[in-house]
């Protein structure tokens, strides 16, 4: 219903061009302005999965990491998908976010 | 005298430096003010012609520089504004034949004797770039609303800030009112907060540019042109003056009609 109304109000259900662009901008100027080779962040990704791994079960082929800027400002943002506690009475088996 | 030198820069080509450049210089020396602009696309010079003064370069940027003539030689006076200089890039070198720590010799020179030297910076970020920010002191980036001229802008940004030259201003080049009204453009917002720099001016996109630029005559000097409006705002805020922005809202069916007839006079 919602999408229907929308669909009426505006934009035909299709994202305004200018939005998109605004999007994929900041997401390639956030990797440009860390100047980070593809091999380095490749490392990067997989130290942060193993130090995750010490503590918590991960699913790594879901991890989603990437680079954020606001005011040129960087900040490295990390979604780790938690499979299970590694240890403990109450370790879950459903999967979850860890920020 | 020790005036501001200043470098148009953009890392893009084809979004507007050179008539910024121009523009800008021709309303600063409008406004009393004795401005020299300076060519540094050496190789590919342009700002003689849009500034109509293709016919008079007897001596250019490297002729100075080699010393085989004298500054003041090679500096050709604008017939209309009489405090307006251009110092023409040459044509048969290439970027090469400059070294960074010349062109920081003849920016502070004309520095001695102007209010404000003003630099045309070559697209890209390779040796005409780092030569024509050598000796700047501040800088103004040209972009257009679309994502590549946006992410050059920002990649300029970043070398300014690596080479010294701190909080560059914004010039928005180009922006169409319409499309930005149908959310197809980015907007003035959208490139603010991307780039996160300070906003100098925004200049609509004007076909009076190009044929002023057909006539060799500077928009500013168009009384009539939206663009030369925005670009006399722009030199104003670089005075320090704090002039409002141009409206960029679609002009209704009436005001077009009274613009028209404006101009027709």
């Amino acid at each position: 219903m919602f999408e229907f109304m929308s669909w009426i109000l505006g934009g035909r259900g299709r994202k305004k061009s200018k939005d998109l662009a605004k999007e994929r901008l900041k997401l390639v100027l956030a990797h440009d302005r860390v100047e980070i080779s593809p091999q380095a962040f490749e490392k990067l990704r997989r130290d942060l999965a193993s130090a995750c791994a010490k503590y918590v079960d991960i699913d790594e082929t879901g991890m989603d990491i990437r680079f954020d800027s606001r005011d040129r400002a960087l900040a490295l943002v990390a979604s780790v998908p938690v499979i299970g506690m590694k240890r403990g009475p109450y370790a879950s088996k459903r999967r979850g976010n860890m920020n | 005298m020790s005036g501001k030198v200043m470098v148009v820069t953009s890392g893009k080509g084809g979004v507007g430096k050179t008539t910024a450049a121009a523009n800008i210089g021709c309303a600063l020396a409008v406004r009393g003010k004795k401005v020299a602009l300076v060519d540094a696309d050496i190789g590919l010079r342009n700002l003689d012609i849009v500034l109509g003064l293709e016919n008079r370069i007897v001596f250019d940027i490297i002729h100075a520089m080699e010393g085989r003539c004298r500054l003041r030689q090679a500096l050709i006076r604008d017939k209309r504004v009489q405090t307006l200089f251009l110092l023409p890039a040459a044509q048969s070198k290439d970027k090469d034949a400059i070294q960074p720590e010349q062109m920081k010799g003849l920016t502070s020179e004309l520095a001695d004797d102007f209010d404000y030297v003003i630099l045309d910076c070559p697209a890209g970020i390779e040796r005409g770039f780092k030569n024509a920010i050598a000796g700047a002191g501040t800088a103004l980036i040209i972009t257009t609303p679309e994502v590549s001229a946006v992410r050059d802008a920002d990649r300029i940004v970043g070398l300014l800030e690596a080479e010294g030259i701190e909080k560059p201003k914004l010039v928005i080049n180009r922006l169409r009112p319409d499309m930005v009204k149908r959310g197809d453009m980015l907007d003035i917002e959208d490139v603010i907060d991307i780039l996160a720099i300070d906003l100098v001016g925004v200049v609509p996109d004007d076909e009076a540019v190009i044929t002023s630029t057909n006539r060799g005559e500077p928009v500013v000097l168009n009384g009539a042109s939206r663009a030369g409006e925005a670009f006399r705002r722009i030199a104003a805020r670089i005075e320090g003056e704090d002039v409002p922005f141009l409206s960029m809202e679609i002009p209704s069916f009436w005001v077009r009609i009274k613009r028209f007839l404006g101009a027709g006079k």
